[in-house]
């Protein structure tokens, strides 16, 4: 069995001190440019050093300060491992401040699906017309195609989640 | 001695402990050497309390003291479709306690959901120890994922009561998937399958290493194993009518009879392709003479029975994956759990639905309290070899102004989590607000579960906006919730514990735990002695099914031959005077998985106190007074009702219920205004059409008009259209204080819908689902 490694007494002290300080980055130690499995990898290191389950014997202050710092990490974790969401904290965190290094989740939320409202369809007239082709191809049973357009209106965007993820729905289809 | 902590699954029909330590993880039989107990509590005469399969032997001669299926209704408001349905169907009395909750009412005494559990968990906790030789105090138990916090607190408190401490509320499937997937060094995704007697789950995991991490979870609480004997009954009772024009469901015996034949064919059925379902003696007819239920079932029929009830668990699983965003192809494992999953029916169904065959190496009816144990051990000794990250399987909403629930954490979000949301005053000079918190998926806050409300005060008088107070929800690992409500200004802060609205108070909790109810309880640590088969009821009718049922409870290990006899005399009886599934003869290569039927598992000896004479005669020839032919599914329409809905609640229920309509306590007229005006639904949109495409969530909010008072600004314009009352309105975190909520425009929600239709992965943030039909009307 992998030896659990729970962070020390003194460390979970220190951290839940700076805790409102610290971005989700910081807080789960990836680069700000972290691939998501990577994401998912430090959310799980990061639960394993701050459980409180795993300090139940350091007593009720080391536990309750494990705990607070168990709920930023999950927050942590619940904006970084949705893409929409990740880019909405990217752009705060450019803002500064510390009042910035938090994300409510129902924000992310709200602003995420609208976002994904704006995506849908395409912002640039190419992007349009591309992704209107692909959905046509849809129609039509042409996933090949379908693939190739939406694969081109993301060249014209490549910031459109929306067309990320219909392009990696369709590879998985193919599959 | 080392410190042992158990695992408990506190299940719908049945109940399971079990213990890990250094040789490893093991279920602790009870003393019949059974490894799953009856979650079934009989009440005799003079006081004595059974637990366990002898309690469930009793059901049938004597309903009206026999509890079965109980948690079905625990942490359930008095009002709801659960309770309603559990009222037309079981025997014994469900009537109204405090604050809309629930109390079973048997030989006069009121007990409460949480109490009826206790003596479960009791009666598990002697089962442990009478194993392990020592006392256990603490335990790991186990709760529905898709329970939400009336429930989770609600099985805490039994816990309390039964005096264990609880390490840990663990949902089921997560459980299950540490039983399955504990020390193996898997790494792979699985899909947790499981539908128990009451509930049904469905959560996705990603097994790595030491972390056991939920990606989504979804459920249905109103599904089971109960609801498939609940169709069957149905269908048996519907015969039986046509053929001899009497109406079984009037009758609790016949009732009874007919739960456990339906119970005994469904178990058949998960052997053969045919079973015989024969009652002797039903029910008496208006000539005095005994009528019989007689009847061949194929699996065929039963398919089309239920087979409504196993797409809805697909509908679950759908939401499941697309909340993890996931398609079934990207799972390496399916695991069955729960006793109906042994249904060969199921088990191609699910087998389709995921495109591989499940686990065929987990036991479907142990591995939730081996998991439980797992953890349990790991908690009590320090030792994290297992690190399980799960997720809140509800939203967690507050109310606000206009009849709304605004969400605050998103459901299938990791826990524990804590969420701060900034609200504003909505009156000019109010001195108060009142916050209710809510858990469920729809905007309306009317269609969630209210989990609570308290009044937060104290804060200066100011201009409507002026006023910022945060409030603080968590959920801790046991996914409990806790609400701090925190003025900015001047830092007080709110009495913080959600008062549970149906649930127990802390003084409730002390009282029972001064009277202590479960010292009556007969321990079943040594089998009795044998009674003599002529004392027990029906056994003079016994002669019928007796040797088939003795073929297999035979056939099943007993634990001693004193006890094998035991089985042989009281199945006898039992079988006799309920019902037996008869199998083909062609019976003998039993799967060594699949346990016997229960009506012929050796069913342990009476307790000596209880002997269930009294029910004797009513079982074959019934009282006047006990069995009087009511209208059909009224059987236990003697309640009393107490308390008080609102009466723009009950028009708005009988739009849907009309035949309920009786059965809805009535607002007195004025009792709106003098809750200040404070209307309830009145000024909802149309919420027939969206709770029906909810599921039918219970109408919670606002019945607590007894503690309701009236306070603060909003409320001081009596029969103005006031908004709600809750006094509430979210103020844009930092932004402008007047911006009201973050508001999908419908035409949004409509656009994102229909999106989810082109693909379903863009729809995993769709609050609202609009293509859920749960029928829940059966």
């Amino acid at each position: 069995m992998a030896a659990a490694d729970p962070g020390s007494l003194d460390e979970i002290r220190a951290l839940a001190r700076i805790i409102d300080e610290l971005d989700y980055y910081a807080l789960l130690g990836v680069e700000r440019k972290a691939q998501s499995h990577a994401v998912r990898l430090a959310y799980h290191a990061a639960s394993r050093r701050f459980h409180p389950d795993a300090h139940r014997q350091f007593g009720e202050e080391a536990r309750a300060a494990a705990e607070r710092i168990s709920k930023r990490v999950a927050e942590a974790y619940s904006v970084l491992r949705d893409p929409r969401r990740r880019i909405l904290y990217d752009e705060r965190l450019e803002k500064g401040g510390d009042a910035n290094v938090r994300m409510p989740l129902v924000e992310a939320n709200a602003e995420a699906g609208r976002r994904a409202a704006e995506d849908r369809g395409g912002k640039t007239p190419n992007g349009k017309r591309y992704f209107a082709l692909a959905q046509a191809d849809l129609a039509r049973g042409d996933l090949v195609s379908a693939t190739r357009n939406v694969f081109t209106a993301l060249t014209f965007e490549p910031d459109n989640a929306f067309f990320k993820e219909r392009l990696s729905e369709l590879k998985a289809t193919k599959k | 001695m080392a410190e042992l902590a158990i695992g408990i699954d506190l299940g719908t029909s049945n109940s399971c402990v079990a213990i890990a330590r250094a040789g490893g993880v093991e279920v602790l039989p009870n003393a019949y050497g059974e490894s799953i107990t009856a979650s079934v509590v009989a009440f005799a005469e003079g006081g004595a309390i059974t637990v366990g399969n002898a309690a469930r032997a009793n059901v049938i001669h004597d309903p009206h003291n026999t509890v079965s299926s109980s948690k079905r209704l625990i942490g359930r408001y008095f009002f709801s479709e659960e309770v309603k349905k559990a009222r037309a169907i079981c025997a014994y009395e469900i009537v109204e306690g405090p604050n809309h909750g629930v109390r079973i009412q048997v030989r006069g005494q009121q007990y409460s959901l949480p109490e009826i559990s206790a003596l479960i968990l009791r009666e598990m906790k002697q089962v442990a120890e009478a194993k392990l030789g020592q006392p256990v105090t603490k335990a790991v138990i186990t709760v529905p994922a898709y329970f939400n916090d009336n429930q989770r607190q609600a099985t805490k408190d039994a816990a309390r009561i039964a005096g264990l401490e609880v390490l840990r509320m663990l949902n089921e499937p997560t459980a299950a998937a540490l039983a399955y997937g504990f020390g193996k060094g898997l790494t792979q995704r699985v899909a947790i399958y499981d539908l128990g007697g009451g509930t049904f789950d469905i959560s996705v995991l990603e097994i790595g290493k030491d972390v056991f991490e939920v990606l989504s979870t979804c459920g249905d609480t109103f599904l089971g194993g109960d609801d498939f004997d609940d169709r069957l009954i149905d269908q048996l009772a519907d015969e039986f009518v046509a053929k001899q024009g009497i109406n079984l469901r009037s009758d609790p015996y016949a009732l009874e009879k007919l739960k456990v034949a339906a119970e005994s064919a469904k178990r058949g059925l998960s052997l053969d392709d045919e079973v015989e379902i024969r009652i002797p003696d039903v029910v008496v007819g208006p000539d005095g003479k005994g009528r019989s239920l007689e009847r061949r079932l194929t699996i065929q029929e039963y398919s089309s029975l239920v087979m409504d009830l196993i797409m809805r668990t697909f509908k679950v699983c759908d939401e499941a994956l697309q909340q993890a965003n996931l398609t079934t192809r990207d799972l390496a494992g399916v695991i069955l759990v729960g006793g109906p999953t042994r249904l060969p029916l199921i088990r191609h169904a699910v087998r389709d639905y995921f495109q591989q065959e499940p686990k065929s190496d987990v036991n479907p009816d142990e591995v939730v309290a081996l998991g439980a144990a797992i953890h349990a051990s790991s908690l009590v000794q320090n030792s994290q070899d297992a690190y399980l990250l799960d997720v809140t399987s509800l939203s967690l909403r507050v109310g606000v102004a206009g009849g709304l629930a605004e969400t605050v954490i998103d459901r299938n979000t990791p826990v524990p989590i804590e969420q701060t949301r900034l609200f504003t005053t909505f009156q000019d000079n109010q001195e108060s607000v009142k916050i209710r918190v809510y858990q469920g998926e729809s905007r309306q806050a009317a269609e969630n579960e209210l989990l609570g409300q308290f009044e937060f005060a104290g804060f200066r008088k100011a201009r409507r906006g002026d006023v910022k107070i945060a409030v603080t929800f968590e959920i801790d690992s046991d996914g409990i919730v806790q609400v701090t409500a925190r003025d900015p200004e001047s830092g007080q802060t709110a009495s913080t514990r959600i008062t549970l609205s149906s649930g127990l108070s802390e003084e409730d909790l002390q009282k029972i735990l001064a009277k202590n109810p479960v010292d009556n309880v007969v321990t079943a640590t040594t089998p009795t002695p044998v009674q003599p088969a002529s004392s027990r009821p029906g056994a003079a009718a016994a002669a019928v099914a007796a040797a088939a049922a003795a073929r297999s409870s035979s056939a099943s290990a007993a634990p001693s031959v004193a006890a094998a006899a035991t089985a042989t005399v009281s199945t006898a009886a039992t079988a006799a005077a309920a019902s037996s599934v008869v199998q083909p003869p062609r019976v003998a290569p039993t799967p060594p998985v699949a346990a016997p039927a229960r009506v012929a598992r050796p069913a342990p000896p009476p307790a000596p106190a209880p002997a269930p004479v009294a029910a004797a005669a009513p079982a074959i020839a019934p009282a006047e007074d006990e069995i009087e032919v009511l209208d059909e599914g009224d059987a236990t329409l003697d309640l009393e009702i107490g308390g008080e809905l609102p009466s723009d609640l009950s028009a708005d229920l009988s739009s849907e219920l009309p035949e309920e309509l009786p059965d809805l306590p009535m607002l007195e007229p004025g009792d709106a205004e003098a809750a200040g005006g404070e209307a309830v639904l009145d000024d909802g949109p149309p919420l027939e059409l969206d709770r029906e495409e909810l599921g039918g969530a219970p109408t919670a909010e606002g019945l607590d008009r007894s503690e309701l008072e009236i306070t603060g600004g909003y409320t001081a314009i009596p029969g103005a259209p006031a908004p709600r009352g809750d006094g509430l309105e979210v103020d844009d975190l930092g932004g402008a204080a007047d911006e009201p909520v973050p508001l999908e425009s419908a035409d949004e929600l409509f656009d994102r819908h229909r999106s989810a239709d082109l693909s379903p992965h863009a729809a995993s943030d769709v609050a609202v689902d609009l293509d859920v039909d749960v029928d829940l009307e059966r």
